[in-house]
């Protein structure tokens, strides 16, 4: 036997308890004094440890499985789960459904729309009033007093758009899409009534048109205008109002600017965020002070809240080109503002005189 | 005492002293839960039956030590026991990336884990340490270290002529054994 073997025997009998006082006593001795020896020592401990916590544990595992027989025996486990399904055997009633229901809208829209193309929908639309469309209902209204509505009755008009006196002596100022192509025009407000006017200047391009009352006699028009025209840019975020005739009756809108330049980037507008509607056309646009920033022009569908109006320094710059001033009646710009210090709507109550309803005639 | 308590209070009191019955009643008293939890989450019966059984031997371990005290119900221990067990088994798998509702759990489960984690691995290590000895090592040794029979009786039951070459035997086997356990046994403890 050599020595190694005796020292684990000696540990054996220490750790187990058979040794005598003395020879434990030697032996914690050494254990304190002898590094080496603790650590043999203290390795020995743990493989004994682990073999009993392991022979515990076989002895244990021994006595659940006997156990467990017995719960086998008796009540073999049933439970809701049958089988334990997974991956796609799982979830393919749910992917079924997905399907089924992705397949449905796709057909549906195809059978609605009978179309797989995409069209390109945020377009820019003028806004001239189609009154057709009002025609229809008017009608019905009439009905009953048809009979009393006399022969000379004018033939109601096909368009409607806005429009706004910018000079004293009888010059009005509208987009160029409310009169195009027209036969006839026609202006009306409450306080001038129904005149009679000539397209004198047409801009496409700027969609400016500038009508000239016929009759230059009327009734108190020749007063000086209240308003001047801004000939700077409009800042971004400023307030501006305006009134057009979208309906029979005047209305009133207010917003800001929303952007210096218009639908797709066009330099010549500003992007407002004013509510219009058709008839708004033509209308004109003022700031805080009561001047002339714009004319209303149109909107871009599928946006909301993007109207557009051209820049009053654009208005300016085409009537000077044009040369209206001829010598028997010369377009006179406004140039003095005098309702910059009145409330809104003591500056709405002076505007209103001169914003008219364009009435567009054409066969 | 707590009237809820009073069932587990007289199972941890018969545990301590080692009833075997109560041990039984115990396994069998929760087996069902676990075995729904394993199976309801990707698991078969199987694997329910080893999570349970390792979540009740080191509940029966953690009564085993000086001066243990129940501050939770037993069903609470195990089932968030097996719960823990049961999800880092999933995540060795890969079959689950995700996570078994906790219903209830108690505090300091943390520490329990690590010192369950710990025991696992130590006799992960003997069992397979054990069983790579074979025999009649495997025999002297067990009878020696776990069953307490003394050289002589060993020897005898061995057919060694005396108890010297039992002994010289048995030294030979516990230096193999030693060998291999703590080859098993460090290489996991630095993982």
């Amino acid at each position: 036997m050599n020595a190694e073997q005796s020292l684990y025997d000696l540990l054996d009998n220490y750790f187990s308890g058979k040794l005598s006082v003395d020879e434990a006593d030697a032996v914690e001795y050494k254990l304190k004094n002898e590094p080496d020896f603790r650590a043999k020592a203290e390795q020995h401990k743990t493989m004994r440890d682990a073999m009993k916590h392991y022979g515990n544990r076989m002895e244990l595992k021994a006595v659940l499985d006997s156990a467990h027989l017995d719960i086998e025996e008796t009540a073999p486990v049933t439970l809701p789960v049958a089988n334990p399904v997974s991956g796609w055997k799982r979830y393919w009633p749910m992917t079924a459904v997905a399907a089924s229901v992705a397949l449905i809208s796709i057909v549906g829209t195809l059978m609605m729309t009978r179309s797989l193309e995409t069209k390109q929908t945020a377009i820019y639309k003028e806004l001239r009033r189609n009154v057709d469309q009002i025609k229809h209902s008017q009608k019905m209204l009439m009905k009953d007093i048809a009979q009393s509505i006399d022969k000379g009755k004018p033939v109601p008009s096909k368009y409607a758009g806005t429009g706004f006196l910018i000079s004293s002596n009888g010059y009005v100022a509208t987009s160029y899409h409310v009169v195009k192509e027209a036969d006839s025009v026609y202006i009306e407000n409450e306080k001038f009534g129904r005149q009679k006017v000539s397209v004198v200047l047409s801009d496409p391009a700027n969609d400016i048109a500038v009508l000239k009352l016929q009759n230059d006699s009327v009734t108190g028009i020749n007063r000086i205008l209240p308003f001047s025209i801004v000939k700077d840019e409009a800042n971004l975020g400023e307030h501006v109002f305006t009134l057009g005739f979208p309906r029979e009756d005047i209305v009133f809108g207010e917003g800001s600017i929303s952007a210096s330049t218009g639908y797709s980037q066009n330099p010549n507008a500003y992007q407002i965020s004013v509510p219009v509607n058709p008839g708004n056309s033509g209308g004109p646009l003022f700031n805080e002070s009561g001047d002339l920033v714009g004319i209303i022009s149109g909107v871009q569908t599928e946006t909301l809240g993007a109207a557009f109006a051209i820049k009053s320094s654009v208005v300016m710059d085409a009537i000077t080109r044009a040369s209206l001033d001829t010598l028997e009646r010369p377009l006179v710009l406004p140039k003095y503002n005098t309702i910059k210090n009145s409330n809104r709507v003591q500056q709405i109550k002076r505007w209103k005189d001169y914003v008219f309803i364009v009435q567009v005639y054409k066969n | 005492m707590n009237v809820v308590y009073y069932f587990d209070e007289l199972i941890v009191s018969e545990i301590k002293k080692k009833n075997e019955v109560a041990l039984r009643e115990l396994y069998k008293t929760h087996y069902p839960m676990i075995v729904n939890l394993v199976r309801s989450n990707n698991g078969t019966e199987e694997e329910a039956k080893d999570v349970y059984q390792e979540a009740v031997i080191a509940f029966y371990e953690k009564v085993q030590q000086q001066g243990f005290v129940l501050t939770c119900k037993i069903k609470t221990y195990l089932y968030a026991v097996c719960r823990r067990l049961w999800l880092k088994r999933l995540a060795e798998k890969k079959r689950y990336h995700g996570n078994i509702e906790e219903t209830e759990t108690f505090l300091g489960i943390e520490e329990e884990m690590s010192t369950i984690a710990e025991n696992e691995n130590k006799f992960a290590s003997m069992r397979e340490s054990m069983s790579g000895l074979g025999e009649p090592c495997r025999g002297i040794i067990e009878d020696f270290y776990i069953h307490d029979l003394s050289m002589e009786a060993i020897s005898e039951k061995f057919g060694y002529t005396n108890a010297d070459n039992a002994k010289n035997q048995k030294y030979k086997c516990l230096q193999r054994l030693k060998k291999l356990f703590f080859a098993k046994y460090k290489n996991e403890d630095l993982s």
